[in-house]
């Protein structure tokens, strides 16, 4: 995620972290395209205990049994045979800013992280292509027993709580993508926070691909134990290319009793990148699940954060924005499944669609047998800014009970003329007037992102609506 | 009219050839045979469904009876219509009847349109080997006041009947009719009625249609509303009975400043389950389109709702509104409503959704029992309120109390007026 930074106001208009760099090299570029070698070769150069080389073979399996999903977006672009599965920038991740390499750091410089660092956040990790290569947290914490690190540093360190928990989330077989990632998962960050302890502020991640035609298979576990809390947050960009790249990230979130997390993701890939990820959480007894998704980037987007909320009373919400612009497909919603009585949830999506973009919300509520006294709302809203844009909701409910209330409200509407034309008597551009009704519009979402990323959120969507109205 | 002599095929056994005899049993003119023989030929073409498809994920067909025989002479349809209908120009007969008596009238609407793709085997199956069904014509600047009522009772006996209901008003008609479809307990009817209602411009049809199947029935019907230039459509679905009930309704809005309310009503108890499709297709300007399905679940009873509106691209000032609310009475109901929109214009008036599911307010039935009633009667009369916003929007005095009789048997009747 970019914070506001001069450097990047002399870039004129439209995607503005389409660069990249060029003396990047790669210590190991396995081949193009995919089979159960480079999946054992990623392995091995990791140097894994044998039960993951097993666990990623397996998955390997799963992925190439599975058929494509012929739901939601257009897939046909991607060729899972063009594309590099790990490239590794360096052999290890650093935690000071001044040992990694030159190249990589002006480009974390250049969008705004290290400053960042200093002043809001708790903790950062940088994934660039395949491996993190910075990764830091503030010493208060590690000392409290706060685990931050890249997922393969949590691998080597904390073997037993790691296989404890890994995959037990979203198993390996769990769809197509999910195994993907299994076989190839490389980087991502690994929390654990111990019972009791708060991270008061932020820890971020920063995903940036550099390499045309990669895939990025980040894994992210986060364990949030007993009656602690923790807000993770995460960026992501690439350069513009012209052929596709992959991201199929999958993470994994277990909020023990009386924990909190949430998880804010700020998606602005570039737009030949597919974006297919799986996340998902389970919340115990009394725990609390937050996903704020903001999706922006990316040619294709398919994203549903799931909560299983597992113990009495515990409570998920899903915010979810999407902006989609020419070319675009942001099909991103959530999920809620109750599994335990008294259990409550909340859905708010906002979709903007604009030039020839579509935006879908795809949701579901299941309700099981017996979680008596659940509630759950999902409130679906979408602007349609042009003609040729689209906007459709999908929104799936199973209840098996009968003592619950769920319900789900949805309206789509353009920017109305009115409010264009009250705007633009007074002073404003029509482009100007339509980012303003755009910004009202997802006010209730943005409100909920610290207050950096709120002025990025902002900001990032006045860039797209300039990209094109004017 | 022929009496049936030869046994007729099972649905599982229909071919070319039987198709054939039913036309022979009818002494059928050929332009019809024609028309069965195109739609037995689209029927076969056109797989039935695997399970696989979005509106048939929720109901499983390996248990829909193929073997009953199809009802090759069904009793006619008993239509009560005054005399003064008739003396305007107004046809309403059984099928059989019209294709005998206005074969041309019947020529020129029969079989032209083609359900959704979701369901268009049973349409064409139904196009192809129908054997009974309804017919019903207003001619252009007909305004009829009254309440046409046709009823269809099976005969006993585990059948197949595949009828087709036709209605259709010319410009500036208006025309009202509640259609009515019965059958006997046990008896394991395969009921694949489909209706076709066309409203031409500026006309105005109110069509009701109360299915009180029997227990061991299935109902796997279709019904297509074309809507015509400032035409008003108004259809009430109110499924009562049957095992199984899975119908797709398909909402044509092709004429500009057509209008559709599209009403559902839905009591079910025991193990039945009611799985509807909707499809809401807004394809011209300024065209409106509400549906509201209101369903009460007592039992281990399940309702599903999949339906999609669909606001076509480049069309202006649509508004439509799709709304599925289940109460449900029993912990082991259950519901699955999914209101689907896909919105490919930006210029429109209106457009939204809504789906609850939830068991009755406590609040709500404590405070009718501190008004004297008990748990049973409360409950009742909070079936019978929420029922009220569909109930309101139906005009006609005879729908109304018709389908309420219906309903009370699985709400029970509310001893105080709600």
């Amino acid at each position: 995620m970019a914070l506001p930074n001069p450097a990047l106001s002399q870039i004129p208009t439209g995607y503005k972290y389409g660069w990249n760099d060029p003396e990047a090299k790669s210590i190991n570029i396995a081949r193009k395209g995919l089979s159960a070698d480079v999946v054992e070769e990623i392995s091995r150069f990791k140097g894994e205990p044998e039960w993951m080389m097993k666990l990623r073979l397996k998955a390997y399996r799963h992925f190439e049994a599975r058929p494509m999903p012929q739901w939601g977006a257009d897939l046909s672009g991607i060729d899972f045979q063009d594309i590099y599965y790990y490239l590794a920038p360096t052999d290890r991740a650093f935690d000071s800013w001044d040992d990694v390499p030159d190249y990589i750091r002006r480009t974390y410089d250049r969008l705004g992280i290290p400053e960042a660092e200093k002043k809001y956040l708790a903790g950062v990790g940088g994934q660039y292509d395949s491996e993190v290569v910075y990764h830091n947290i503030r010493e208060d914490l590690e000392k409290q027993g706060v685990i931050f690190l890249g997922t393969d540093e949590g691998l080597k360190r904390y073997p037993e709580l790691f296989r404890e928990h890994f995959g037990t989330v979203i198993p390996a077989n769990d769809n197509k993508l999910a195994a993907l990632n299994t076989a190839v998962w490389s980087g991502g960050s690994f929390i654990y926070v111990p019972k009791g302890v708060h991270v008061e502020l932020p820890l971020q991640a920063y995903f940036r691909i550099n390499s045309e035609n990669m895939g990025q298979f980040e894994r992210t576990l986060i364990i949030a134990d007993e009656g602690s809390s923790v807000h993770y947050v995460e960026g992501c960009t690439a350069p513009t290319y012209s052929t596709a790249s992959l991201h199929s990230a999958v993470v994994e979130i277990i909020v023990k009793k009386g924990a909190r997390v949430r998880y804010t993701t700020i998606q602005n890939w570039s737009q030949n990148v597919y974006n297919l990820v799986t996340k998902r959480a389970v919340a115990h007894e009394d725990a609390v699940m937050e996903w704020v998704d903001g999706n922006l980037g990316s040619k294709v987007t398919m994203k549903y954060p799931s909560i299983y909320l597992l113990g009495e009373r515990a409570h998920g919400e899903v915010l979810s924005i999407a902006f989609a612009g020419d070319g675009q497909h942001q099909d991103a919603g959530g999920k809620i499944i109750h599994a335990a009585p008294n259990t409550t949830s909340l859905i708010t999506s906002k979709s903007i669609s604009k030039g020839t973009g579509r935006t879908s919300y795809r949701g579901l509520v299941k309700v099981y047998p017996g979680c008596e006294k659940s509630k759950s709302t999902v409130r679906c809203d979408a602007l349609i800014l042009d003609e040729a844009a689209r906007s459709d909701t999908y929104p799936y409910m199973e209840i098996d009970e009968e003592d619950v209330t769920i319900g789900h409200e949805a309206t789509v509407s353009k920017v109305g003329q009115e409010q264009l034309f009250y705007l633009m008597s007074r002073g404003l551009s029509e482009a100007e007037a339509s980012a303003m009704i755009v910004n009202g519009f997802i006010e209730p979402i943005v409100k909920e992102l610290p207050m950096e990323y709120a002025v990025e959120m902002n900001r990032l969507i006045q860039l797209q609506m300039e990209g094109a109205v004017g | 009219m022929t009496t049936a002599t030869t046994p007729m095929p099972t649905a599982a056994a229909l071919d070319a050839a039987a198709i054939f005899r039913i036309s022979d049993l009818y002494g059928e003119p050929d332009w019809l045979r024609e028309l069965r023989a195109a739609w037995w030929e689209r029927a076969s073409s056109t797989p039935p469904p695997t399970g696989q498809e979005e509106e048939w994920r929720r109901t499983e067909l390996a248990g829909l009876p193929r073997d009953g025989e199809l009802l090759s002479d069904p009793p006619r349809v008993q239509i009560t219509v005054s005399p003064a209908a008739a003396e305007a120009g107004v046809t309403v007969m059984d099928l059989r009847d019209a294709v005998r008596d206005r074969p041309e009238l019947v020529r020129r609407f029969l079989g032209r349109g083609d359900a959704q793709e979701s369901h268009a085997h049973f349409w064409a199956l139904a196009q192809a080997a129908w054997t009974g069904g309804l017919f019903c014509h207003v001619p252009a600047g007909v305004v009829l006041d009254e309440t046409i009522v046709a009823r269809t009772e099976l005969p006993v006996g585990a059948h197949t009947f595949l009828p087709v209901t036709l209605v259709v008003a010319e410009e500036n008609s208006r025309v009202t009719l509640l259609e009515e479809i019965v059958s006997a307990d046990g008896d394991a009817t395969w009921y694949g009625g489909i209706a076709e209602i066309v409203a031409e411009p500026a006309s105005e049809i109110r069509y009701a249609r109360l299915q009180q199947l029997g227990d061991a029935a299935w109902n796997i019907g279709a019904q297509r509303v074309v809507v015509g230039q400032d035409a008003v459509v108004t259809t009430l679905d109110a499924e009562v009975g049957s095992r199984v009930t899975k119908v797709g309704l398909d909402a044509q809005m092709t004429g500009k400043g057509g209008t559709s309310a599209l009403l559902g009503l839905l009591a079910a108890g025991d193990d039945q389950h009611i799985d509807i499709n909707a499809h809401q297709d807004l394809a011209a300007d300024h065209t409106t389109s509400d549906l509201l399905y209101l369903s009460a679940l007592y039992d281990r009873a399940r309702a599903a709702f999949y339906g999609v509106t669909k606001v076509e691209p480049r069309t202006k000032q649509t508004s439509s509104y799709q709304e599925c609310r289940n109460l449900l009475l029993s912990p082991n109901a259950g519901a699955e409503p999914i209101p689907v929109l896909e919105i490919e214009a930006n210029d429109i008036l209106r457009c939204g959704h809504g789906a609850t599911a939830g068991a009755i307010d406590p609040v709500q039935l404590f405070y009718a029992q501190t008004r004297g009633l008990d748990h049973d009667e409360a409950e009742r009369l909070i079936v019978r309120g929420f029922f009220e916003q569909v109930v309101t929007k139906v005009h006609d005095e005879t729908i109304r109390s018709r389908v309420l009789a219906a309903l009370a048997r699985r709400i029970g009747t509310a001893e105080v007026e709600a």
